[in-house]
């Protein structure tokens, strides 16, 4: 019976009269492979926002490996093993890629803290962050400073980070968008990489990359769950083709 | 040279990095008039290194830096005075404390808040600390201060001269090279490290997982800590303390300094201190409005166009001639 | 009893002169964001305007206040215009820097081109003297003071709430991104508060130059005390600025008073565990 790692219970959160997370109750188990999807403004990254602790819920509950993390904050949820990516790059723009892959594994080792040693002596940090960056294909640019990077390039130094992190459960916000799709699998090498029994959720836009990657879909809209299951089922789900399918390219 | 191994040697010492302090030792030679100005430009250096460690790395911005100076400085001051206290070394102990202890608890409570904020709460801080100086009058001298302080000779064996200030001279220099050393070590350190990703991305930092909070109190911390044992030199040197130790225009002064420098990496504060002090001391006796226009208008300059200070211009002028990243 | 009265009057007094200097610089960094340390030079080179032009030119009171509103005004929109502007997107740092750059320069011009010494105000006659209030007597001036804060709090609320324009503001302070979606021209809102707003200051400075004195370093004095008011009322809420300039006021004037040696430093003390409380201020909206 595959663990469960990461579960909500009726997660509601409204803006004064404004509803972004209706009732949701949701569960991603060791091992899953799950997109979530959802026309604009349905409530996606708010919910990612929710599980990582940026956002408090108005109601209900987040619980990691079966640990109720409601009240923690978002350092204390990474420490438990949850990461995740942005929407838009939360990148360190004025250090290297590799500075910046450093800093998230220097963290999960328990390193960031040192203050004796140098951090160029931290061989285990820097070689772990090496690896990293060459799993997604970033060696040639390790040295040079994020922010001279092409947009596409920097998503994958965000991912980088995260997968640095070494998380139970990963996810991912649009990980593909800004990545050319001849790159773009890459991405989806990265994730076959990882072992089999950490959970990664995908939100994503990109309907060749959902159905790569998905063994299950959860489809939101207007911050409720809409409908969820296979790939095969949400493809034929009528109603979900109308609400969002029937418009994607 | 490959990225990995260009950041595994970035903390290793470069040869350039002897010359100031041959320099250091060099002027106690060659000028031997001027070691009481060269005193001054030592302690000031280790108090703008001391705001580098916590706006340069952690970017905090804090316009009350001066609490932890006079903090250490009139701990010194005080201990000799009343307790008859005066061995050098250990009033230089004994000011870190106490200011790394203020540091400590101002840091843990204004340290939630940011921004406009942080910087009122700064300045409150440090008027606070200024006014109760004023008030302790019976402790602290009130508005007059404390002059004519005694001091121990260094180690027993090196009195302070208040003529040619040449033990002062090397003593400060002697605290600054081994403050310097610490800040260094600091800054390279994966603590140091993360001071930048706290300053260049603070969500990242808290979606990475580090205990931001806690980083920067003991940035902070120890950063009062240096700022404290600067002021305490300055008592020591000088003997007298008054309150000019805690006020805002020496609080603006080393945030001047360190922007003028260069702030973010080390080497700014000394260039920053060197600057500004020699223009100072030529120029300001002189023509004090003009001096203060000049400065202003330097300001306003600097925060258009050449944020990074003396040392980003000579950055900029290297990269424009064709050479490699500054480190 | 009377004495309470004249000691709360005076306070009054001191906290409405804090108010009208201040009230500008909160609008603009509630507005964009801008940390103005050089706000309290505004209010100086106001006061000299207007204090000069009553001593050397024989100018009436009332005159000398207008000239001094629009000369300020007029600098203050040429600054904002040229230098201001460039630094909206520039960080904390930079903003901090380049005012207290230009302090310094106004500082010094003051002092290059008027000399260092404190400036007095020699009031009009229909100001001068005491008034009889009924239950007690007060000077005119400073009853004066109160009414035209009074006048002008009530003003401002009204303009604020009541108008087109001061909807602009509101909706531009609350959300800048979302008021310039729905077509404010933020860039002209900005310089007209901001022109106005140290006009303001420049009355403030004229009218308070008895109670706040007007010198040179006038600007760097009272910083803190700007800030507090500002810090403490919440950025952007005139009402704020409002009461907290009148609780400062009064109670920096009740324990000058009463406990000379230590006043001051309540009132830091105070700010420190208020905004340590409510970091917005005391009207502010959390989580700004």
């Amino acid at each position: 019976m595959s663990a469960t790692l990461l579960e909500t219970k009726g997660l509601c959160k409204s803006f004064g009269a404004l509803e972004v997370a209706r009732d949701i109750s949701f569960r991603l188990d060791a091992g899953a492979r799950h997109a979530l999807i959802g026309p604009n403004g349905a409530g996606k990254t708010t919910f990612i926002n929710l599980l990582t602790g940026l956002l408090q819920p108005s109601r209900g509950s987040v619980h990691l490996r079966g640990e109720d993390v409601t009240s923690l904050a978002q350092a204390k949820r990474v420490k438990r093993g949850i990461a995740r990516t942005f929407q838009i790059n939360q990148l360190f723009r004025g250090l290297t890629v590799l500075e910046n892959v450093c800093i998230a594994v220097a963290e999960r080792l328990g390193a960031g803290g040192s203050m004796l040693r140098p951090a160029g002596r931290r061989t285990d940090v820097i070689e772990n962050a090496s690896h990293l960056i060459g799993m997604l294909k970033l060696d040639e640019d390790a040295g040079r400073r994020v922010g001279e990077l092409p947009y596409g390039r920097q998503r994958l130094v965000e991912i980088a980070i995260a997968l640095g992190l070494n998380p139970r459960v990963l996810l991912l916000d649009e990980p593909a968008a800004g990545i050319p799709s001849a790159e773009s699998h890459i991405l989806l090498d990265a994730i076959a990489t990882l072992p089999k029994d950490i959970a990664v959720l995908i939100i994503e836009h990109d309907m060749d990359l959902v159905f790569r990657f998905a063994e299950r879909i959860t489809v939101l809209v207007s911050g409720a769950i809409f409908a969820e299951g296979a790939p095969a089922e949400i493809a034929a789900n009528a109603q979900v083709r109308s609400v969002y399918l029937g418009n994607a390219a | 040279m490959t990225a990995a191994t260009q950041l595994a040697a970035r903390h290793r010492f470069q040869w350039w990095e002897l010359l100031p302090w041959i320099a250091g030792i060099a002027v106690f030679f060659a000028f031997p008039n001027y070691l009481a100005f060269g005193t001054q430009v030592l302690i000031a250096i280790l108090f703008a290194l001391s705001l580098d460690l916590v706006l340069g790395y952690a970017g905090i911005v804090t316009l009350g830096h001066a609490a932890f100076f006079g903090a250490g400085a009139y701990t010194v001051g005080m201990l000799a005075q009343h307790l008859g206290w005066n061995e050098p070394l250990s009033g230089l102990a004994a000011a870190a404390l106490v200011a790394g202890a203020i540091g400590l608890a101002s840091g843990y409570v204004l340290l939630r808040t940011h921004g406009l904020t942080l910087l009122m709460l700064t300045l409150c801080t440090m008027a606070l600390l200024e006014e109760a100086a004023n008030m302790g009058a019976a402790f602290t001298g009130g508005f007059d201060g404390m002059p004519g302080l005694k001091f121990a000779p260094l180690l027993g064996m090196f009195p302070f001269d208040l003529l040619f200030f040449r033990s002062q001279y090397l003593y400060a220099l002697l605290v600054l090279f081994i403050c310097f050393a610490l800040v260094r070590a600091l800054v390279y350190s994966p603590f140091g490290q993360s001071l930048t990703g706290i300053r260049e991305n603070l969500l990242r930092m808290h979606a990475v997982g580090a205990p931001v909070r806690a980083r920067l109190v003991i940035a902070y911390t120890i950063s009062a800590a240096l700022a404290g044992v600067a002021g305490a030199l300055f008592a020591q040197t000088n003997a007298f303390v008054n309150l000019g130790a805690l006020g805002l225009e020496r609080a603006a002064g080393v945030l001047i300094i360190l922007i003028l420098g260069g702030y973010g990496r080390l080497y700014g504060a000394f260039v920053g201190a060197i600057a500004y002090l020699m223009l100072e001391h030529t120029l300001a006796k002189a023509y004090p409005t003009a001096w203060q226009i000049g400065l202003g208008v330097t300001l306003m300059a600097v925060a258009l166009y050449a944020q990074n200070g003396i040392l980003g211009l000579g950055d900029a002028l290297r990269r424009r001639l064709g050479g490699q990243r500054a480190p | 009893m009377d004495q309470l009265i004249s000691i709360l009057l005076g306070g009054l007094a001191a906290g409405m002169v804090l108010f009208i200097v201040s009230v500008g610089l909160s609008v603009t960094m509630g507005l964009m964001g801008f940390v103005n340390l050089a706000h309290g030079g505004f209010a100086m080179l106001g006061g000299y305007v207007i204090v000069l032009t009553m001593k050397h030119w024989g100018l009436p009171f009332l005159p000398a206040l207008a000239l001094g509103f629009a000369a300020v005004a007029a600098l203050a929109v040429l600054l904002e215009r040229l230098l201001y502007a460039r630094l909206y997107r520039a960080s904390e740092l930079d903003q901090v820097l380049f005012t207290i750059g230009l302090v310094f320069v106004m500082i010094a011009s003051i002092t290059l081109v008027v000399g260092p010494e404190t400036q007095t105000v020699v009031l009009p006659d229909w100001l001068r003297g005491q008034t009889d209030l009924g239950f007690v007597k007060y000077r005119s001036y400073s009853l004066a003071i109160i009414v035209a804060g009074s006048a002008l709090v009530i003003g401002l609320w009204l303009g604020f709430e009541r108008t087109r324009f001061g909807a602009r503001i509101r909706a531009a302070v609350d959300n800048r991104r979302m008021a310039e979606s729905l077509g404010t021209d933020v860039g002209r809102l900005f310089t007209l508060t901001f022109a106005f707003g140290s006009g303001l200051a420049a009355i403030g400075g004229g009218l308070g130059a008895e109670i706040l004195g007007l010198d040179p370093q006038y600007p760097l004095r009272y910083l803190v005390y700007f800030l507090i008011v500002v810090a403490v009322g919440g950025l952007g809420r005139v009402t704020g600025v409002f009461f907290a300039a009148l609780l400062i006021g009064v109670l920096d004037f009740v324990l000058k008073i009463y406990f000379p040696k230590g006043g001051t430093l309540f009132i830091y003390a105070l700010t420190l565990i208020l905004l340590l409380w409510r970091p917005q201020g005391l009207f502010g909206k959390r989580g700004s």
